[in-house]
């Protein structure tokens, strides 16, 4: 045990003696973290949702590239070679140096978590949830690290080795581009990566239900980070002249190719691969239609005047306080087509179908009226969410459909009721049923889409932007 | 005296190359000795065999009454090795080092008292890539003692040292004999052998030519002398001396080699025949033969007994 614990402060120590480590450990995360919050600088709390991906990311970094790179540099030069000249077993070594990397990606995660909340991410609601599941994407990725170190004879085949795993775990494994924008192939993909599970453990305690939500991922991360541990393990190499095609133990590759198709299959077989969004409620049960009124029956007495609904108390103070920096109409979050611009024939007759299908959406008459509102501020989030062609066309639908129900200084109201109380009501997340396929499955995103176009409407209706 | 070391009837091949091809050798405890041998003659994976670091593909091998091959980490509990080359974490300075690699072992010496004995003090807290190759070589040394070792086995541990670094280290040699301890070394250097050791093996193609006492074993060999000549035409071989102990003559054009026992004596009687032909001598040169020379005595020696050790 003093072997284990010297040579996990040793390498600790070392590392933080290593600049070219430091940087790459800690200023490649912060540099995510900062593309993440000028990406999605128009979300009301900063990088809440994106927690999860930006320190997936972090992990992957530390564990898939920083560890193997060192251990496969100091077998290069000789180190191990001199370690084995010592009665040290290959247990201490593989797990002072796995210990000694959760140290680095641990104090990795927590100052780009530090940095998070000081530019106004709010605490992540499962803080102790937070450092398990943290611990487990590490024990993961740590355990593929160890893999690569054993599979890659020097430190270029290293680098080739982490970006063939890294890049498409980024890219198709639901690390950095979310899964409801992937296509259904790569979400099936991405099932036997362990970056989905990642983020969704690690999200999941920033924002979620915590652990008790996200079994099975965890349980993924456990399965591949124990194979990768013990593969990691058995196959380590102390002399940099062994080649790995002329080592032993190839077999325990096997065995971590196995965890992750084991992993892959299961969740397929329990249909949690496609991130479908939760359904809405059924039409008739979302819908309170107002009682049928029959002549005959005598007028009900007034008992007393009903509440004034509290939306009505929005004053015109109150528009004018609102902030209305909001992205532009032709970027990529939440943009609205120009008044001239005409979309192809396909996207026109999407267009049509929701202008036609809208008037009899049930959401859309809600007799709560700040909910209508709210429901067919969805109509346009939602698209927007997915990223569809549609999107940019959708909003002028919308606004037409709103001045048409309501006044407008009653629809000003509302919607900046509806601004400035972004997280009250159901969340529509799947609007299908009015011809657009898909659905977001973030309720978050949503959300945020619908406090920034009910400001966009405000700002035309109200006059402040001219079309 | 009990053995220290014991190999027997050792192999190993790296494909069709047989580096080592049926060793035997035995090291007494206490006593210092030496493996000699030309580069690529296999001491250098003799001694990794020995050490732990390769699997031998045959044989057997005892160190401190431990067989190395079943209890690996208990023979390496029990002794303390200088490779030629030590490498160690860029960053790491002597003091976390022999720290670090003491902490793997049931008894460690002091960390002070090893960075005094090796003279690493003013080192101590330096980065390990900051070291010269003597201060790295001194270093190497250090953590061969750092678990008080029962054998110490060093890879031509005086290479890269200067002459006062050697004489040091030599006599720190002594001190672990005196202390009883056992060394096996590795050297081309037949000074340091035949000055440190109290027993030698001479080793070329992976087998043991000779082995004993380095007085009776390189004294006759330091005692050789090999003579180079260049004359102005090709000399006739037939005229030359068969006497003062002239041997392994080789004539190429105008320039001859051979050596003796009494370069003196010799070269007055080559003065006499050169003479004679009339052939002017264009240069001389005398000097002590090389380990190379060495071997190829030894060699050609063994051959001719037909019973060299190691033989099969």
């Amino acid at each position: 045990m003093n072997g284990l614990r010297r040579h996990l402060a040793a390498t600790v120590r070392l590392h933080a003696r290593n600049t070219m480590a430091l940087a790459y450990g800690y200023l490649f995360p912060l540099i995510f973290l900062a593309a993440f919050w000028v990406l999605y600088r128009y979300e009301s709390v900063p990088l809440l949702r994106h927690m999860g991906e930006l320190l997936t990311v972090s992990v992957l970094g530390g564990a898939c590239f920083g560890l193997p790179t060192t251990l496969v540099s100091e077998r290069e030069r000789g180190v191990w070679r001199r370690y084995r000249l010592t009665p040290v077993p290959t247990w201490t070594v593989v797990v002072s140096t796995a210990v000694a990397r959760y140290v680095i990606v641990l104090s990795a995660g927590l100052l780009q978590l530090a940095v998070a909340l000081a530019v106004g991410m709010t605490a992540p609601a499962h803080p102790l949830g937070l450092w398990a599941a943290f611990t487990l994407v590490a024990f993961a990725f740590i355990g593929l690290g160890l893999v690569i170190a054993a599979l890659a004879d020097t430190v270029p085949a290293v680098q080739a080795l982490g970006q063939c795993i890294f890049l498409p775990m980024l890219i198709i494994g639901g690390v950095a581009v979310r899964l409801e924008s992937l296509p259904e192939w790569a979400q099936h993909l991405s099932a036997f990566f362990p970056g989905r599970y990642a983020v969704e453990a690690l999200q999941s305690c920033v924002n979620g239900g915590g652990l008790g939500a996200v079994r099975f991922p965890l349980l993924a991360l456990a399965v591949i980070g124990g194979a990768g541990i013990l593969a990691g393990g058995k196959l380590f190499r102390w002399d940099g002249q062994q080649r790995f095609l002329a080592s032993g133990g190839k077999a325990w590759l096997i065995a971590v190719l196995a965890a992750w198709a084991a992993i892959g299959f299961s969740a397929e077989t329990r249909g949690r691969v496609i991130t479908k969004p939760a359904s809405p409620p059924p039409a008739d049960a979302a819908v309170t239609p107002p009682p049928p009124v029959v002549a005959s029956t005598p007028p009900p007495p007034v008992v007393a005047k009903p509440p004034e609904p509290p939306w009505m108390t929005i004053t015109d103070k109150d528009v004018a306080a609102l902030d209305f920096r909001m992205p532009p109409d032709h970027g990529v979050v939440s943009p609205i087509a120009p008044i001239d611009e005409e979309p192809d024939e396909f996207v026109r007759d999407q267009v049509e179908g929701v202008r036609t299908k809208l008037l009899a959406w049930p959401p859309a008459s809600e007799p709560d009226e700040v909910q209508c509102v709210r429901n067919l501020l969805y109509v346009c989030a939602v698209p927007d969410a997915i990223q569809m062609p549609v999107e940019r066309y959708l909003p002028r639908v919308v606004l037409q459909h709103l001045t048409d129900s309501y006044p407008k200084e009653k629809l000003i109201k509302l919607l900046t009721w509806i601004v400035l109380h972004p997280e009250e009501g159901r969340v529509i997340d799947d609007i299908s049923d009015l011809g657009i396929p898909g659905g977001a499955g973030d309720p978050m995103l949503v959300r945020e889409r619908v406090y920034i176009y009910a400001t966009k409407f405000i700002e035309r209706l109200s006059g402040r932007k001219p079309e | 005296m009990p053995a220290q070391v014991i190999v027997r009837d050792l192999r190993k091949a790296y494909g069709a190359t047989r580096a080592v091809d049926g060793i035997n050798l035995e090291v007494a405890r206490g006593t210092i000795f030496g493996l000699l041998g030309p580069n690529g003659a296999g001491k250098t994976t003799t001694v990794e065999c020995i050490i732990g670091l390769r699997e031998p593909d045959e044989g057997y091998i005892e160190v401190c009454g431990i067989d190395v091959r079943r209890e690996p980490r208990e023979m390496k509990q029990r002794i303390g090795v200088a490779l030629q080359a030590t490498a160690l974490q860029e960053a790491i300075t002597p003091r976390e080092a022999i720290e670090l690699l003491g902490a793997f072992y049931r008894q460690r010496e002091d960390t002070a008292d090893l960075l005094r004995r090796f003279d690493l003090r003013a080192k101590a807290d330096a980065r390990f890539a900051t070291l010269s190759g003597g201060e790295k070589q001194r270093l190497a040394l250090a953590l061969a003692f750092v678990n008080r070792p029962e054998l110490v086995v060093l890879d031509e541990p005086t290479a890269g040292l200067d002459t006062q670094a050697r004489r040091e280290l030599r006599a720190e040699i002594r001190k672990m004999q005196s202390e009883g301890c056992t060394v096996l070394l590795t050297t081309h250097d037949l000074a340091e052998a035949e000055e440190l050791c109290d027993q030698v093996a001479i080793i070329d193609h992976g087998r043991i030519l000779a082995r004993g006492e380095p007085g009776s074993l390189l004294g006759e060999m330091s005692r050789t002398q090999v003579v180079i000549l260049a004359t102005d035409r090709v000399i006739d071989v037939a005229g030359w001396p068969a006497r003062c102990g002239i041997t392994d003559i080789a004539i190429e054009g105008t320039r001859a080699m051979f050596h003796t026992t009494d370069a003196t004596t010799a070269l007055g009687e080559l003065a006499v025949v050169l003479r004679g032909q009339g052939i002017r001598l264009i240069s001389l040169t005398v000097d002590q033969p090389s380990l190379e020379d060495a071997f190829l005595q030894l060699t050609r020696r063994t051959d001719r007994a037909g019973a060299g050790e190691g033989r099969r």
